[in-house]
């Protein structure tokens, strides 16, 4: 895939290189969506559905006409005919659209069905109130039981029950896995419906120029080419008449990595009306109405040896999807995510696994921090601590047992994995958590107050390419990612990344990892992003790649540049190979003998200036692209996370005294970015186990619509996280980079559930551990005292 | 979210306020700290036509007055940690109002407020009934005192009039030898009880000689224990027995059920929160005696 | 329309203002410090804290009409466009941010209990800082790395290091 690369000197890679963004991001000159403004803008406010379930009779505006300020309305009827459509295309599967704007049918609360535009947001927000939407009632599809229920309501027309998808993976002889079994373990498993809220909300304005015919589009996005494609087709524009810029992106952790309906009326509105048009979503609307997460239930079997050996394991996994498919990771995505990574870092061959997506009167479920992934992981390893339990091993020494030894190791289902350190992570575990386990054994006889400590074995599916997505047949079909490195006259390099950065640091891991290429300090890159005018096609911001195919890429092509620099610097000094010329310190100078040398800032100059200079045959220029494609089935990141919990018995309050990670991403670019990374997806992975919940009652009405009741971590209750790395290199990447934005989210769940376990003596088999359910499993404790 | 129009008018004193009051009656509301009247008008759940602003009143001391203490309506609720009388003689309110949201928040809300929008779990609602205050409410007319515990009425429900605003409260002093404590439970810190648990002793140096308990989240204003005082009244501050007293006076309550806490499990925590509340005010009255 | 004079960071402007518009959207729109983030408009979240005259205060449970001869100071005050504050600079040391937006929020919370801190020459345990910051939500960083940051700027300004 990629030629042997050279000067790979490491000074800038994994060095603890402070932020470039921080500065505009702390001084207040950072420029978020809400931030943007146009002359003669319109502000969009939604009209949406306040029941779940219901076909629409009318959508009355006609109380806007007796308005002293103007307003535009427009309503499902105007925009008949333009859809958001996200289908794979494999048996098993059926089809749904989404209407810009709810034309018949109301789907869930928080279904837009009309937008009022007008000069100022507060006045817009006036107007929405007086658009009434006439419906009549429909059975409500609330939950997954009712999705599958004989006489359920199918929520599209044509379509049998409610059903997305259902589908099969499987590998190995699952009945001989059984007959060989001395255990069969079988549990449930529950994960509940959650939602991913960066502290922005989205938000998107569009503008369109009558004389150009350029659309220009900005979004609170993590994937602005794929809007810019979605557009595309849907309105018919040429795509090289549309810009979508993500500005400064208020946090994402894959809520704003879809394409969303909304983003294809706004630019449709801007187009009508000719003006300028700004939404920015409200708290309200971010919690009912963005994309919701997790809402799994797994019946998981294992078969296991006498000796303590997995032997197989069947899987039955259902997701709440709720009521559309979303673009472009479909409906099948997070089920389908669940039942590829149920074998996780375990060494047998026999499964066989059954997911849905069942459509419910719902919020959609999209993508979030882990993907399936937290669901699954909590499964596989609660399940792993009751094998162990059952067998009488420790829940350690069950997992050192079965865990993958010997790399490459092609799994059940046929994914082959790079070489990790899944032993090396769990016996480096076993060592930090020592006085902890003590301190839990001697809690034992406590009637008040239990220390647990539990432990969650885990790998991810990291930086994955195009192999893997042609075979879900989704519509997010390829992923490569890309980037254009370009030296100007002075020597400054500017990289267009097709990545969006909304917080992961790209503009200095990049820049650092193109600073290590041309041999010029980490300040002189500047790395631009999220503009498809500025960077070359990408997919997006997503799936754990910016490290290892964002860095890749730009370490690619970077080099290019240098190699080219080196061959100027050859010339101009005379020296026959240029393999002997080294670019560091802003000068290319000779392996050797460092008084004879070129300032960079030269070299450029006689790319693109003094072309005179060049050696004979040499085109100008100092640009490269490089689009960097994933291994077909991606660099496997392990991890171990192990927390320690403290209950009172009495109430349920648990304290979270330590937690600890230990991780391997393989080559680190940045180790405060990779420690920041981890640390804040264990605390969203900690608000997925205790507290974060998205509620609907049996109408379907969601009932945790404001941060009063949809909680949240606040700093007070997070425990210190304790965070250690092996670095396994990986061959695939160019950097040896592993993926690592989602895996801190990943463990917490099954960590914490296996904590719990530990401390009560009793079986979790859901989340959130709230106060009020770890009340409930402490029934028995609290009978023995 | 954002809030429906209105009109504001800056009141200077109080009789002002009050005369603005009286004017727009059900369509006014005083705003004090703003930080539960501006969320649920940023939420278009209250539309007043408009706002009162009280802030610039003189209704912020604290002082002894004969038999009382006098807590003006806009003190704020990071204040009372610096009110060594707060300390000395209601141990309970001192603890109680720790636990009133984050320090912003705190540095901002008011007694007055926070009595008025009279949310079910907060915790100044509780403490004045636990501690018996009087609310001094004055409109145009005049000024009446209102027992805290014909005050609360239900979620947001107070027995406040039109045109009637709090000035401040008066809380009995303790006649005898006293202590108390306030335990709490929530899910993070800052947030609205689940359940909160009040308790006031009088004692004689060696046993209880009368007892108070309120909760909160059992009902949708907070809740006197009935038998709180015959339960506890001759017990030593040694032994208390305070499980038993706490399962016996909470018995036969049925709490408030709902996906956040269900009714058992509330009825749970009231037993244990009334239980740690009574054990330490016994504990802190031993070690004062 | 209520005719309201504000000084935001030292800038003086008389405002003819609907009683409605929040604190936050006049100092967005009106005087264009864009610093000022609305996380959740209802005061749950800490991004929209701003000083009014010198205290820390949500601005999104703030009429502006409420603030008529108030000094309000945002982040773009603290330490300018270089972001030289010295909580600034510790947030950059610690990486006590990633996407930036509830930065400002816990910046202009934080900063002056730094100062409180560092006034009475101590240094509080965690637990005390987290309390401090409990009003203010990051969903990206876990927090320690700005309960590190707040514990660095403290031990700087008792050292005497000056906040710029
Ligand atoms: C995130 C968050 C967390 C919170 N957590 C808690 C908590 O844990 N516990 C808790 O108790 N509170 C909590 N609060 C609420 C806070 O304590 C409020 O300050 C308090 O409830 C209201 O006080 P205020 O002065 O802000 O009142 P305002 O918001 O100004 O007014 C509230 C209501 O009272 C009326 N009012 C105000 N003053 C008077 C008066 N003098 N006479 C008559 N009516 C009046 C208003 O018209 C309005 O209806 C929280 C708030 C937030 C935003």
């Amino acid at each position: 895939m990629n030629a042997p690369i050279p000067n790979l000197s490491k000074r800038q890679i994994g060095a603890r290189v402070q932020r470039f963004e921080d500065t505009r991001l702390m001084s207040g000159a950072a420029k978020y969506i809400a931030d943007i403004t146009l002359p003669d803008m319109l502000h969009l406010s939604f009209v949406r559905s306040q029941v779940a379930h219901a076909k629409i009779l009318e959508v009355d505006t006609s109380m806007l006409e007796d308005l002293d300020y103007p307003v535009q309305v427009f309503t499902g009827k105007d925009t008949d005919g333009l859809s958001l459509k996200a289908n794979q295309d494999l048996p098993g599967v059926q089809r749904s659209e989404q209407p810009l704007l709810a034309l018949d049918r109301l789907r869930f609360v928080g279904d837009p069905a009309a937008v009022v535009l007008a000069d100022d947001p507060y006045l817009a927000e006036d107007a929405a109130e007086l658009v009434f939407i006439d419906f009549d009632p429909l059975p409500v599809v609330a939950t997954m039981e009712q999705a599958l229920a004989e006489d359920t309501t199918p929520l599209f027309d044509g379509w049998t029950g409610n059903k997305f998808v259902e589908r099969q993976m499987k590998g190995g002889d699952l009945e001989a896995a059984r007959a060989q079994a001395a255990h069969v373990i079988r549990r449930t498993y529950r994960n509940q419906r959650q939602t991913g809220v960066p502290m922005e909300g989205r938000g998107v304005i569009a503008d369109y120029d009558k004389g150009t015919r350029v659309l220009t589009l900005w979004s609170s996005t993590q994937m602005p080419h794929l809007v810019r494609t979605y557009i595309c087709e849907e309105l018919g524009l040429p795509e090289s008449r549309i810009r979508v810029i993500a500005p400064d992106v208020g946090g994402g952790f894959g809520v704003k990595g879809q394409v969303f309906a909304d983003e294809v009326l706004i630019a449709w509105l801007a187009i009508q009306t000719g003006r300028p048009v700004k939404w920015v979503e409200d708290r309200r609307e971010n919690l009912i109405a963005s994309i919701h997460a997790r809402d799994h239930e797994h019946t998981l079997e294992a078969y296991v040896s006498a000796e303590g050996r997995l032997l197989g394991l069947k899987a039955d996994i259902s997701t709440d999807v709720g009521a559309y498919s979303t673009f472009p990771f479909t409906a099948g995505g997070d089920p389908g995510m669940a039942a590829k990574v149920m074998p996780g870092p375990y060494d047998f061959q026999a499964y066989e696994a059954t997911f849905r997506a069942l459509a419910t009167n719902k919020c959609p479920l999209g993508t979030y921090r882990g993907v399936g992934r937290p669901s699954a992981v909590f499964s596989q390893e609660r399940l792993m601590d009751v094998i162990a339990q059952e067998i009488g091993m420790d829940p350690i020494e069950f997992r050192l047992k079965n865990v993958v030894k010997e790399f490459p190791y092609k799994n059940v289902l046929g994914f082959t994995y790079d070489p990790g350190s899944y032993e090396e992570s769990l016996l480096k575990m076993r060592e930090l958590l020592a006085e902890d386990i003590k301190a839990a054994e001697a809690s034992k006889a406590s009637p008040d107050s239990r220390i647990g400590v539990g432990i969650a074995c885990f790998i991810e599916q990291t930086a994955h390419g195009t192999g893997d997505f042609t075979k879900r047949r989704s519509p997010i079909e390829t992923g490569y990612i890309s980037a254009r490195v370009e030296m100007s006259t002075d020597g400054e390099v500017l990289i267009g990344l097709g990545l969006q950065s909304h917080g992961q640091g790209l503009e200095t891991t990049c820049a650092q990892v193109a600073a290590d290429a041309l041999g010029v300090g980490p300040q002189r890159v500047f790395v631009r992003h999220g503009d498809t005018l500025t960077s070359p096609y990408s997919v997006g911001t997503w799936g754990s790649r910016g490290g290892p195919l964002g860095g890749g890429a730009v370490h690619i092509a970077a080099n290019k540049i240098a190699d080219k620099l080196r061959l100027i610097a050859a010339h101009i000094l005379q020296v026959a190979d240029p393999a002997t010329i080294q670019l560091d310190e802003n000068r290319a100078s000779v392996i050797g003998d460092p008084a004879r040398f070129v300032p960079i800032p030269e070299l450029a100059r006689a790319a693109l200036r003094n072309v005179d200079r060049l050696p004979e045959g040499m085109t100008p220029g100092l640009t490269e692209e490089f689009s960097l494609d994933g291994p077909k089935d991606g660099t496997y990141a392990n991890a171990v996370h192990a927390a320690i919990v403290e209950i009172d018995v009495k109430t349920g309050k648990m304290k979270l005294r330590r937690f600890v990670v230990v991780e391997d991403c393989g080559t680190i670019l940045n180790p405060m970015i990779v420690d920041g990374q981890v640390r804040g997806g264990v605390v969203q992975g900690i608000g997925s186990a205790i507290m974060e919940h998205m509620i609907y009652d049996e109408e379907g009405q969601p009932l945790t619509t404001t941060f009063a009741d949809y909680l949240m971590p606040l700093a007070t209750e997070m425990p210190e996280i304790d965070v250690h790395h092996i670095e396994t290199p990986t061959p695939l990447t160019p950097l040896g980079a592993k993926g690592l934005g989602e895996g801190g989210a990943i463990g917490p769940p099954a960590a914490i559930a296996n904590a719990v376990a530990n401390a009560l003596g009793v079986e979790v088999e859901a989340t959130p551990l709230n106060a009020q359910a770890i009340w409930r499993l402490a029934k028995a404790t609290r009978s023995e005292g | 979210m954002r809030p429906a129009p209105f009109s504001y008018h800056k009141a200077e004193r109080l009789d002002q306020a009050l005369a603005l009051l009286a004017e727009f009656g059900e369509d006014a509301r005083p705003i004090a700290g703003g930080q539960s009247l501006v969320p649920m008008m940023n939420l278009r759940l209250a539309r007043p036509s408009h706002l009162v602003d009280i802030n610039a009143l003189d209704l912020d001391t604290i002082e002894l007055r004969s038999d009382h203490l006098h807590i003006g309506a806009l003190v704020r609720h990071e204040r009372y940690a610096r009110e060594s009388l707060i300390a000395q003689h209601f141990p309970a309110f001192a603890e109680g109002v720790e636990w009133i949201g984050h320090p912003t928040i705190r540095r901002r809300g008011t007694l007055g407020g926070s009595i008025s929008h009279a949310d079910p779990t907060a915790e100044l609602p509780a403490l004045c009934v636990l501690l018996g205050a009087e609310i001094i409410a004055q409109s145009a007319e005049g000024s009446r005192r209102i027992p805290a515990a014909e005050f609360f009425i239900s979620a947001y429900v107070t027995s406040l009039e039109a045109g009637e605003m709090v000035t401040g409260i008066d809380l009995p002093l303790p006649k005898g030898k006293s202590s108390g404590a306030f335990e709490e439970f929530a899910e993070r810190s800052g947030d609205f009880a689940i359940i909160s648990a009040g308790v006031t002793l009088e004692h004689d140096g060696r046993a209880i000689t009368d007892a108070r308990v309120v909760w909160s989240g059992v009902d949708l204003a907070p809740v006197m224990a009935e038998r709180a005082g015959d339960l506890l009244r001759g017990k030593p501050l040694s032994a208390p027995e305070a499980e038993a007293a706490a399962q016996a006076m909470s018995a036969g309550i049925t709490p408030l059920d709902d996906p956040m806490a269900s009714a058992e499990f509330r009825h749970s925590l009231i037993v244990e929160l009334t239980q740690r509340a009574l054990t330490r005010a016994c504990e802190k009255a031993m070690q004062a005696s | 329309m209520s005719k309201t004079t504000i000084t935001a960071n030292g800038q003086t402007k008389n405002l003819s203002l609907e009683p409605r518009r929040l604190l936050a959207d006049v100092l967005r729109e009106d005087f264009r410090l864009s610093g000022v983030h609305i996380g959740c408009a209802h005061g749950a979240c800490g991004a929209c804290t701003v000083h009014v005259d010198g205290v820390p205060r949500l601005s999104c449970l703030t009429f502006a009409v409420q603030c008529d001869g108030a000094e309000i100071n945002t982040v773009e005050s603290l330490g300018g466009d270089d972001a030289h504050h010295l909580l600034q600079r510790a947030f950059r040391e610690e990486h006590g941010l990633q996407c930036g937006y509830c930065t400002p929020g816990f910046l202009m919370t934080m900063a002056p209990y730094v100062e409180e801190m560092a006034a009475q020459d101590r240094m509080p345990e965690d637990a005390e800082i987290r309390h401090a910051m409990s009003g203010n939500i990051c969903r990206c960083t876990g927090y320690q790395s700005i309960v590190a940051a707040v514990r660095l700027a403290i031990t700087q300004r008792r050292n005497g290091e000056s906040t710029q």
